[in-house]
């Protein structure tokens, strides 16, 4: 327990920590922020009277054309007239397409958006989530691989000789950490979002089976982030480096899917997305996904689907994760600290 | 009293890709007695810190047994660890913790109190720079603040790798007061590499040299000093012309003797006494201008043991140091050396 509670104290008095954690929270403030410049419950009367003006404006000058058939004489209209249906047609058809249909209302001229919690907060949480959970990642990784490339695993190796109890606390410490700050930002994004919404948007019904899709949607994707934390420790620890690990993470995520993108493709296999690792982290979040393969699709038939549920998603991500764990495990018990 | 360190026969070979493997042990054997400083010497490569990291259980070995306060280490390393505090290779540190708060993590994680981390801090002498961040640290504080980390246990065995490595002048007398004070005075047993070999002579009590992965001799370092001087006296003449006259009486009034000119004075090993060497040239009509007795130190011994003398317009390569035979053919504690080619000894 001591040695949890040191790992612990580690991680969050190191530099890194502090920045990605203001970083992380001023995201969420940055998010907030936007929804709520951007919603609104409706225009103000100073809003409605500009729109009305603009759209009294419009219809002028449309009635100006319609009445004066010398409208696109002038030079300011050349182009106009340079358009080669512009002969063939009446004065109101061709006020009708170079200035606009007539009978502008103010609605024609107002942009309205309407920040609504219960159908839009879900996404936006999950995003909030995945970014948090790269940068847990990372986070994660680095504490690993600054602790080797300090020498700082050496000497508490010296000290703590058994490296499956060390290998595992630091594991712990460094999930509890990052589903700790996950945890802690979805709900300060909860909040200010709800705020949002209660001021310039509308709540919207959150009934039992929101909260339900809700709680099940986010309580998958923190599991997700906890599972990309372990992903990055066990990545240094296999490297014994930040930046192998970040190299590794960052080399599939620009490269390697892409690869395998190709790889699918030129294969012309069925279902060339199941190849990707997005796709299962969709359906994982998701809780369902369904592919379509549009080789087989023709007149008679629709096309072949594949359905991924969470349960499958999850065998597989959890697999790939255990995976690099176990190998990370061995390597630390095998390998020589030099 | 039972050895605090039993070293026997450990093996460490490293494999190299398109190689030959490398033998950093090669059936070292190394004991060290309780409540002693003990050095351990030898020239680079030649396994010190492969040694040191073994019995810590940071590396594994291909062979031999390791064996602290009695207990069979790694396996047992659990039990014991509690009673050792070390310092392998350079210290490094989380750069941008402080020395305190570094101090403090290893103490919570071990269960040490916090005062103990102010007592280690006043010890080795860090207590005024204890709140600055380690990046800031020169390299002798960083060598403090290791030792305080080895410290903070209250070690029955401290193990120190290159203990005054970038210390000053009074930094390294501090060490060697506190090791010396720690091993006579509260009864921990010191285990020092270092290649500050006057330091050695100064503050180890008894030692172990090893070349290429093995031991080639150990013992109280006032012994094995003595016992590899050769009692050797050199001998000046007025007149140069006079030295291969004086070759020729002294060789020929005592069998055993030798005598070799070397920059312009004789060198003689083998002589009863120093006297004796003064009237055998007088009779012979040779009158001398100066008789020294040659006597050697620690690095003399420590050159002549591991065959890493320099030689004039040649630099003595890493891995270049005499190979020891296999301890079967070993006898007694002082063994035979073979010279590596090239290297004079």
């Amino acid at each position: 327990m001591n040695l949890f509670k040191s790992e612990l104290r580690r991680i969050l008095r190191r530099r890194l920590t502090l920045i990605f954690g203001i970083v992380m929270v001023v995201g969420v403030f940055a998010v907030a922020t936007v929804y709520g410049f951007s919603s609104s419950t409706g225009p103000s009367e100073d809003d409605l009277a500009q729109a009305q003006a603009q759209a009294d404006e419009m219809n002028a000058e449309f009635d100006e054309c319609v009445a004066d058939e010398e409208f696109f004489d002038s030079p300011e209209w050349e182009w106009a007239q340079e358009d080669p249906s512009f002969e063939g047609m009446s004065q109101e058809d061709r006020c009708d397409m170079f200035i606009g249909s007539y009978d502008y209302t103010a609605e024609d001229f107002l942009w309205t958006y309407t920040f609504v919690f219960a159908e839009e907060s879900l996404l936006v949480l999950v995003g909030i989530a995945i970014v948090a959970g790269l940068v847990l990642m990372l986070l994660s990784s680095s504490a690993i691989g600054a602790e080797w490339s300090s020498g700082g695993m050496s000497n508490l190796l010296v000290w703590h000789p058994n490296r499956m109890r060390v290998w595992g606390v630091k594991l712990g410490a460094a999930c509890v950490v990052c589903g700790a700050a996950v945890l802690a930002l979805l709900a300060l994004a909860f909040g200010l979002l709800y705020l949002v919404a209660a001021t310039r948007g509308e709540i919207g019904t959150l009934d039992s089976v929101w909260w339900g899709d809700a709680l099940e949607t986010l309580g998958r994707t923190v599991v997700l982030t906890v599972g990309m934390t372990v992903l990055g420790a066990s990545l240094a620890m296999l490297g014994r480096h930040t930046a192998i690990a970040g190299g590794v993470i960052a080399g599939y995520l620009v490269v390697g899917d892409m690869l395998v993108g190709i790889a699918g493709m030129a294969l012309k296999m069925p279902f060339p997305d199941r190849l990707s690792l997005y796709t299962w982290v969709m359906a994982w979040i998701e809780g369902r996904m369904e592919l379509y393969d549009q080789t087989s699709e023709s007149i008679d038939s629709m096309p072949d689907v594949m359905v991924i549920t969470a349960t499958d998603a999850g065998l597989l991500l959890g697999g790939i994760i255990l995976g690099f764990a176990l190998l990370a495990t061995w390597a630390f018990q095998r390998r020589d600290v030099t | 009293m039972p050895p605090i360190i039993e070293i026997s026969g450990l093996r460490k070979t490293y494999s190299r890709a398109f190689r030959q493997p490398h033998h950093a042990l090669d059936g070292l054997d190394l004991e060290v007695a309780a409540g002693q400083v003990h050095g351990f010497l030898g020239p680079n490569g030649s396994g010190k810190t492969t040694t040191l990291r073994a019995l810590l259980g940071l590396i594994r070995v291909d062979g031999g047994t390791m064996k602290v306060f009695g207990e069979e280490v790694p396996h047992r390393l659990p039990q014991v660890v509690s009673r050792i505090g070390a310092v392998v290779e350079s210290p490094q540190f989380f750069k941008h913790f402080s020395g305190r708060l570094t101090l403090q993590l290893l103490a919570e994680s071990a269960g040490v109190s916090k005062s103990r981390v102010e007592e280690v801090l006043e010890q080795v002498g860090l207590i005024e720079a204890a709140k600055a961040s380690v990046k800031g640290y020169s390299l002798g504080m960083r060598q403090r603040l290791a030792v305080a980390q080895a410290l903070l246990k209250q070690p029955q065995l401290l193990i120190l790798d290159e203990p005054a490595n970038g210390l000053d002048p009074a930094g390294i007398h501090h060490m060697r007061e506190l090791l010396q004070w720690l091993a006579h005075s509260q009864g921990v047993t010191v285990v020092v590499s270092s290649h500050l070999l006057s330091e050695v002579q100064q503050l180890c009590d008894s030692m172990t040299i090893v070349s290429r992965g093995r031991r080639i001799v150990d013992g109280k370092v006032a012994d094995i000093i003595a016992g590899h001087s050769s009692a050797s006296l050199s001998v000046r003449f007025p007149d140069a012309a006079s030295l291969p006259e004086a070759v020729e009486a002294l060789t020929g009034a005592e069998s055993g003797l030798t005598a070799v000119v070397d920059r312009g004075r004789l060198v003689v090993a083998g002589a009863p006494e120093p006297a004796w060497v003064t009237k055998t040239l007088a009779d012979a009509g040779i009158y001398l201008s100066e008789l020294r007795t040659e006597t050697k130190n620690l690095e003399s011994v420590f050159l002549e043991l591991t065959g890493t003398a320099p030689v004039p317009g040649r630099t003595v390569q890493i891995g270049q140091s005499v190979e020891v035979p296999p301890p079967a053919a070993q006898g007694g504690v002082a063994v035979d050396v073979e010279v590596e080619e090239g290297v004079q000894r």
